[in-house]
This record gives structure tokens, sequence and C-alpha cells, in this order.
């Protein structure tokens, strides 16, 4: 038989680049086989950073509709994802004076920096893909006058509009709300790990 | 099925260090061990592991069926009532389920035969879909083993396109995963999952199992307030449903990896179950609830039984009985749910080692096999990992 119509029993290819978790600048004394390189590993697309409507509409009259319709989108995912607060003094901290809004979920009030901006991507497409953007103003955050997304991903100056951005830059982000307690989940592993030898390392897998 | 010594690779530490692998050595002990190696027929892998796997798993599901639906047995099964409806539910949608590892004795001649499946939280993933992969590949590349040896191992294949199937399933863009603090182990193979996830074109997050928060509205968050709408946990769920948290485990809209319809197979007493059900079949071992004791002396040939608490891992708390009298015994901090008892078959000597096969499932298809040894009959978490090969 040759292998061409053998039918093997293990994976047929593994990315051994994706696998690797540290870059040794020795070459490996093996000559690994089946590195494969995805064509598209890597690859970026075009996103374009608007502070708002009016803005995107300037750069683009031609896309006003579109400008429109991602700018509305982007409001409702900005209010869904952006971190939330429990007081407008911790916001306007991470965020800058002023830049902090309610966001009223249920009970008591949750407050969350204002959208200071939206991304577009594949413009040319019907429905084109956004993500809002967030800055800060303050002299505490590292995010001074970066745009960031929702989840924290830092895209560099404000002053730039064209940026390069992997195809899951919009995905949808988790949404965020206020967290009322911690530590619920783990108590058994507590009680258990007090008896004998159990100690760093092995797990509570089986 | 054969054991052979092997020179172990020169630079297996260094590549280990380049590719994560960080918990080959435990406590000081070493847990993987190249210097030998199993060695099967296709026939042995596809007659006697690759095709009971499968249909051992499809009868599974029919005792999870059975189970799901009959309040007696679910108590039985020391579910808290609490989950029945979450767990029938669970079942009746066909949540999608990613992996299983079934425990096997098996010596290369005989049947193979069921000790337990690890339905809920199986580890020794990375060692198995990747590292013993990369140990044939490199052994081939340098002549040490023969061009035409192959392994069952698909595993990692098959866990890139299960995410694939359970990302199209709830049209999920990004997936939580978690697992407990101070377990290199664990963490190591959560970061494995995470990576088949990405491969599938998942977005991943991380968040350990004491970090999970309760937000407002009930959902459940991460540390950075996200919420947790679809998990991956390597935390067992008898664990979860005994937790103060568990009941939103239920109510918050999180969809989670295994699905809970799972804390039936996870179970032990799957294993009097499916005996019950399937008695005689020629992978099972006789296996009995404490109820049915006295069923004990029906089974002839039978003189030592193992008692196995119905909440275990890694073969703690496991005694064997022989002709009525305590034997042998392991220590552990289970066994407060119940215990059941099943028919003790010795694990196949290979040199001076006791020889555990544990043979992998991707949601329902058999997708590897790993290959345990330890110097005690009964395996413990601390038994040595060894690769294997088809020839």
């Amino acid at each position: 038989m040759t292998s061409s119509d053998q039918k093997l029993k293990r994976s047929s290819s593994i990315n051994l680049a994706k696998m690797r978790k540290s870059f040794s600048f020795k070459p490996l004394a093996v000559g690994v086989a089946t590195i494969l390189v995805s064509a598209c590993s890597g690859g970026r697309e075009e996103a374009l950073v608007f502070k708002n409507v009016e803005d995107c509409v300037n750069q683009l009259p031609d896309m006003a509709a579109k400008c429109q319709t991602a700018y509305q989108g982007a409001l409702e995912e900005a209010a869904r994802t952006a971190p939330k607060y429990n007081s407008k003094n911790d916001c306007e901290y991470e965020f800058g004076t002023n830049q902090c809004v309610v966001y009223k979920e249920s009970g008591s009030s949750i407050f969350m920096p204002l959208m200071a901006g939206y991304m577009i991507g594949n413009m040319l497409a019907p429905r084109p893909y956004y993500q809002p953007m967030f800055t800060s103003y303050s002299r505490y955050s590292p995010y001074r006058y970066n745009w960031i997304s929702a989840d924290g991903y830092d895209y560099g100056d404000t002053k730039k509009r064209r940026l390069k951005v992997k195809p899951s830059a919009f995905d949808k982000k988790p949404a965020v709300t206020r967290t009322i307690s911690r530590g619920g989940f783990g108590s058994s592993v507590r009680a258990k790990s007090s008896w004998g030898s159990r100690s760093s390392g092995k797990g509570w897998g089986g | 099925m054969l054991r052979f010594p092997i020179e172990q690779r020169a630079n297996w530490q260094q590549m280990a260090r380049d590719y994560g692998f960080h918990f080959h050595t435990m406590h000081g002990q070493a847990y993987w061990d190249e210097s030998a190696y199993y060695q099967f027929t296709l026939e042995q892998i596809e007659r006697d592991l690759e095709s009971p796997t499968e249909e051992l798993h499809q009868m599974c599901l029919h005792i999870v069926d059975k189970v799901s639906k009959n309040d007696e047995l679910l108590t039985l099964f020391a579910i808290p009532e609490h989950y029945w409806q979450g767990i029938a539910d669970s079942w009746q949608a066909q949540e999608p389920s990613l992996y299983s590892r079934l425990d096997f004795v098996y010596d290369g001649k005989s049947p193979a035969k069921l000790l337990e499946n690890n339905a809920d939280t199986p580890t020794s993933l990375y060692e198995s879909g990747f590292w013993q992969w990369l140990w044939l590949e490199s052994n081939v590349d340098n002549n040490k083993l023969s061009k035409a040896a192959d392994q069952f191992n698909s595993l990692q294949e098959k866990l890139v396109n299960q995410f694939k199937v359970i990302a199209h399933y709830y049209g999920l863009q990004h997936m939580h995963f978690s697992c407990c603090k101070d377990t290199e182990e664990d963490r190591g193979t959560v970061q494995y999952l995470q990576d088949c996830a990405k491969e599938a074109g998942i977005d991943d997050y991380f968040v350990f199992v004491e970090d999970i928060g309760l937000g407002q509205g009930g959902e459940l968050t991460d540390l950075q307030d996200q919420v947790i709408s679809h998990c991956f946990k390597l935390y067992p769920w008898e664990f979860m449903q005994r937790e103060e948290f568990g009941p939103y485990a239920l109510s918050s809209n999180t969809a989670w990896l295994e699905p809970i319809w799972k804390s039936i197979l996870s179970n032990k007493a799957l294993l009097p179950a499916l005996w019950k059900e399937f008695e005689g079949h020629p992978n099972l071992l006789p296996a009995f609830f404490e109820s049915d004791l006295h069923k004990m002396n029906t089974i002839s040939g039978v003189d030592k039984w193992v008692k196995k608490p119905i909440f275990s891992r890694e073969g703690a708390n496991i005694d064997i009985l022989e002709n009525g009298r305590m034997k042998l015994s392991s220590d552990g901090p289970y066994g407060e749910e119940g215990f059941v008892y099943q028919a003790f078959t010795p694990l196949p000597k290979f040199g001076e080692s006791y020889t555990l096969i544990g043979s992998w499932l991707v949601n329902e298809q058999a997708a590897g096999i790993s290959i345990r040894e330890d110097e005690s009959p009964i395996t413990q978490d601390m038994s040595r990992y060894l690769p294997h090969i088809i020839l």
C-alpha cells in the first residue's frame, strides 16, 4: 500500500507553528515535518474609525446611510459590552471627567464610558461590520488618547483613522455587567485539598 | 500488544519547553515516559478498542436517556434534585458534548473491559492529542521508528472539528474556558482546548473557576465583568451542583461544555446501571449498587470486588475486597455519596508495570488512546504516561 491510499488513524497534520508557546533561537535538532502555514494566518483587514455620524459622512458622503446604521449598531453594542462601574468616580478615574454616563440595568445605577467613536470594516459590503470604540482622557489611564475596544484591546493613537485589524476584531464581544459577588465556585476543591497530598500540579480532572 | 524500550529523544525536554508542556514531571516524578512504547496491530485497535468504545458510548447514552427521566435513578446517582429538570432539558435539547475518555483493562487478547467513563472532566488530553503525536513524528523522522508506524490518535483533528460544530450549534463567536487555580496540569489541558477552539475560529477567554462572579441580573461573569455566555469548564458537575453558585449554572444563560446531562455519565453509578441493562456484554464487568450486594454471589468466578465511591477522581478511595475482606485500599477525600461494587479484573502486567488504556471519544466518535503505567494495580494520579504506535 502506498502512503496516499493508506487511511491514517492519527491526525494527518498539526500546525506546529501555532502549537509553540515560546520561541527559542536555537534551531530544533529534529526536522519536524508537516509545518503548515495557513494562507490567511496573520491576515489583516483595513478598518476606519469615526468619532460620530457626521465625521463618517464627511469622509464618505456616498455612504451616509451605512454611517448611520453602523453608528446605531455600535451604540447598542457599547451599552452591552462597555466596562461597567459602581460609581461615577470609579468610571471617571479610568476615562476622565464627564466621560461617563449612567447605564441602568435594574436596581441601582451603573456607570459606563461614553462611546468615543466607532470602527467600521468591510465598508463596501451591504452590511458593514462595526464595533464601538472608547478612549480615555484620564491621566491615570494607560489608554489615554488611544482607541480601545470594549474588551480592552489598544488600537493606538486616536489621531489615527485607518487601522489594520484582525478579522476577529469585529467578532461579537462578551456582554459586560456589574459583578455582585465572587467565589461561589471552588469550595469543593478547598475542602478536598485539605485532605492529604493534593498540592500544586495535579488537577481536578480525571 | 507489545512493550518495547526505545531511546528517548535527546531534545525532548527542550521541545516540551518550546511547546509549553510543563507538567511532564510532577512532584519530582516522571509523568511523561518515553523510555518505552506500546505497539498494537491495526486489528487490536479497530476490533478491540475503536468499535467497543463507540458501542459502549451508545450504551451509555441509552442509560442517560433512562436516568434523566427517572427520579428514583437520579436519586441513586446522587444528583441533587434541584438539577433534575436542567439535566432532562439539556438531554432533550441534545446539547452538544466535546469529549470523554473510557478507561479499559485490555491485554491485547481478551475483550477490553470498561473500568469507568470519564465523561465530564477527562485530562491527559494534551499528552494524547498532541505530545504523543509529536513523539511519533520525530521518531519516524529520525529513523528510530518505521515509516509505516501509525498511531490511534485523531484527537486534535476531531476536537477542532467538534468545536466548529459547537460554534455552529450555539451561533457563538467566543467562549470562556475555566479550571481551578494552582494546577499546572488542568491549566495546560484547558490551554490545549483553547488552542483547538482558536483553530476552529472561536475567540477564547479564560477565567479561573474560583474567580467566576455573579453579575447583576443573575449572569455569571469573568474578572473583567464580561458575561460568560458559553463556558468550557474542567471542573466536575458534581462539585458545581453542591456549591453556592451551582443554581446559577442553570438559571443564568451560560451554555456549558460539557453539558449538564454528562453528570449522569461521569458518575460511578453508571457502571451498575450499564450492567443491569446490558448484563453479560463482553466489554462490561459485573457491577452492583450497594442495595443489590446480594446479587454479587450470583456471579460465578469472581471472588474479588472493587468498591468505588460514586464520585471520585483518579483512583482515590478505592478498596479491593476479597471474599468480603479488605485487601488493598487507597486513601482519599471521597465516598460520602455512597459506593458501587465492580468485579475485579487485574490490569495486565508488562514488565514491572500495570497498564491501563484510556480510549478517547470526541462527541460520538472514537478518537484515539492513551496508555498509563503504574507500579500498583490501582492506577493513581501519579501513574506514568507512555506513547504507542500501530504497526
